[in-house]
C-alpha cells in the first residue's frame, strides 16, 4: 500500500489525535493532518488530497457519524475510506455506523495491531465504501 | 376605588365608636372582615393554583428529578471509575519505564566494555589475543543491543499507547460537567419558580449523540465487550 497516502486524523482530544498520528508514522504513514472536530474536518475534506479518514465519533461540533454521513452524501468524497476509532461501543450505534456506511470500526482502548489491521483491511478491498 | 368600598361602611364604624355603641360597632367590623374573607380566599386559591400549575408543569419539563434519581449515582459512578482508569494508566507507564531500564542500561553497558579494546584496535596496537577477544564480544554484543534496544522500542509505543486514557477520562468527565451544568439549571429554575412560572426547555437529545466510553455499572443497553465483539457484529452485518 502506498506509504504516500495523505491521512485526516479527526478528534476533539489532542492526545488521542497525538497518538494515532504517531502510530501511523510507525506504520510508515508520513502524510498525517489533524483535526479537531467534525464541523473543521469537513472544509479539509472538501478541499481535497485526504484518501484516508479517521475519525471519532463524540464531538462537540459534528459527531463522527455526522461527518461520515456527509462525506457519503457529497459525490466527490462518497468513495474515501472511513475508520471510526471510537469509545462508543452500543451495539446500535455500531449498527448504525455500518448503516452510514463506515469502512471500519475500531473501539477505544485499542492496541497498535488492531489499527494496522484494519487499515490494510480497507485499503485490500479496491474502490472500498 | 376604596372610598367608594369602604367609605360609608368606615363613618358608621367610626360614628359607632364615637357613641360608645361596642354591640354595633363589632358587628359592623365583623360584617367588614367576612366581606373581606372571599376575596382573599379567592386570591390564595389563585396563588396556589398557579403555584401547583408551575410545579406540575416543572416537574413534567424539567430534568432535577430525573438527575437526582439515576444521573448522580451515575456520575458517582463514572467519577469512580475515572479514578481507577488514571490509576492504571499510571502504573502501566511505569510498569513499562521500569521494564525499559534494564536492556538500555545492559547496552550502553556491554558497549562501554568494548571501548577499550575497540581503541586498541583502532590505534593498530592491540594484541592478536585481545583482537580475537573483541570479535567474540562484538559477535555477542550486536544481536544483543539489538534485541534490547527493539524492547526498548516496544515498550516505548506501549506507554505511547497508554496515554489514550486522557482521551476515554475526558469523555466521562466531559459527561459529569454537562449533568453538573444540567444541575445548575434545573435548580435555578426552581429557584424562579415562585415569581414567574418556569419556562424550562426540554433537553434535546440529538440522534448523533454519543454515549461516551463504557463505564461499568453505568453504561445502559447492549454494549460490544471488545474489538472482535465489533467485528462479529459487522461480519454479521456482511461487512
Amino acid at each position: 500500500m502506498s506509504k504516500e497516502l495523505k491521512f485526516l486524523v479527526v478528534d476533539d482530544f489532542s492526545t488521542m489525535r497525538r497518538i494515532v498520528k504517531n502510530l501511523l508514522h510507525d506504520l510508515g504513514y508520513m502524510n498525517v493532518t489533524e483535526a479537531d472536530d467534525g464541523k473543521t474536518a469537513l472544509p479539509v475534506l472538501q478541499q481535497g488530497g485526504i484518501d484516508f479518514l479517521i475519525t471519532d465519533w463524540n464531538m462537540p461540533g459534528m459527531a463522527g457519524l455526522d461527518l461520515l454521513k456527509a462525506v457519503r452524501a457529497d459525490a466527490k468524497l462518497a468513495k474515501m475510506p472511513v475508520l471510526m476509532l471510537t469509545a462508543e461501543a452500543k451495539r446500535e450505534q455500531i449498527i448504525e455506523a455500518a448503516k452510514a456506511g463506515v469502512s471500519g470500526y475500531v473501539i477505544k482502548p485499542f492496541t497498535a495491531e488492531t489499527l494496522k489491521e484494519k487499515l490494510d483491511k480497507i485499503l485490500a478491498t479496491p474502490g472500498a465504501k | 376605588m376604596l372610598e367608594a368600598q369602604f367609605g360609608t361602611r368606615l363613618q358608621a364604624l367610626g360614628a359607632a365608636m364615637e357613641r360608645g355603641d361596642e354591640a354595633a360597632f363589632h358587628t359592623m367590623l365583623d360584617d367588614m372582615l367576612h366581606s373581606r374573607k372571599p376575596a382573599l380566599f379567592g386570591e390564595l386559591r389563585e396563588l396556589t393554583g398557579n403555584l401547583q400549575v408551575a410545579l406540575d408543569r416543572f416537574r413534567v419539563d424539567s430534568r432535577l428529578a430525573d438527575i437526582a434519581e439515576n444521573d448522580m449515582p451515575d456520575a458517582r459512578a463514572r467519577l469512580a471509575h475515572v479514578l481507577n482508569m488514571t490509576d492504571e494508566a499510571a502504573h502501566k507507564t511505569m510498569d513499562l519505564v521500569e521494564r525499559s531500564g534494564p536492556p538500555a542500561e545492559r547496552t550502553s553497558k556491554a558497549a562501554a566494555a568494548l571501548g577499550p579494546a575497540w581503541l586498541s584496535f583502532r590505534a593498530r596496537k592491540i594484541s592478536t589475543q585481545d583482537f580475537r577477544a573483541l570479535l567474540e564480544q562484538m559477535d555477542v554484543f550486536l544481536p544483543a543491543a539489538q534485541v534490547d534496544a527493539e524492547l526498548v522500542r516496544r515498550n516505548l509505543s506501549e506507554v505511547l499507547l497508554t496515554q489514550g486514557y486522557q482521551d476515554l477520562t475526558g469523555q466521562i468527565i466531559r459527561g459529569v460537567m454537562q449533568l453538573v451544568q444540567e444541575l445548575e439549571t434545573g435548580l435555578v429554575d426552581l429557584t424562579r419558580i415562585s415569581s414567574q412560572g418556569v419556562n424550562a426547555t426540554l433537553r434535546e437529545v440529538k440522534s448523533s449523540h454519543g454515549f461516551g466510553p463504557v463505564v461499568p455499572g453505568v453504561t445502559k443497553g447492549v454494549v460490544a465487550s471488545g474489538q472482535t465483539d465489533v467485528d462479529d457484529l459487522l461480519a454479521g452485518l456482511g461487512m
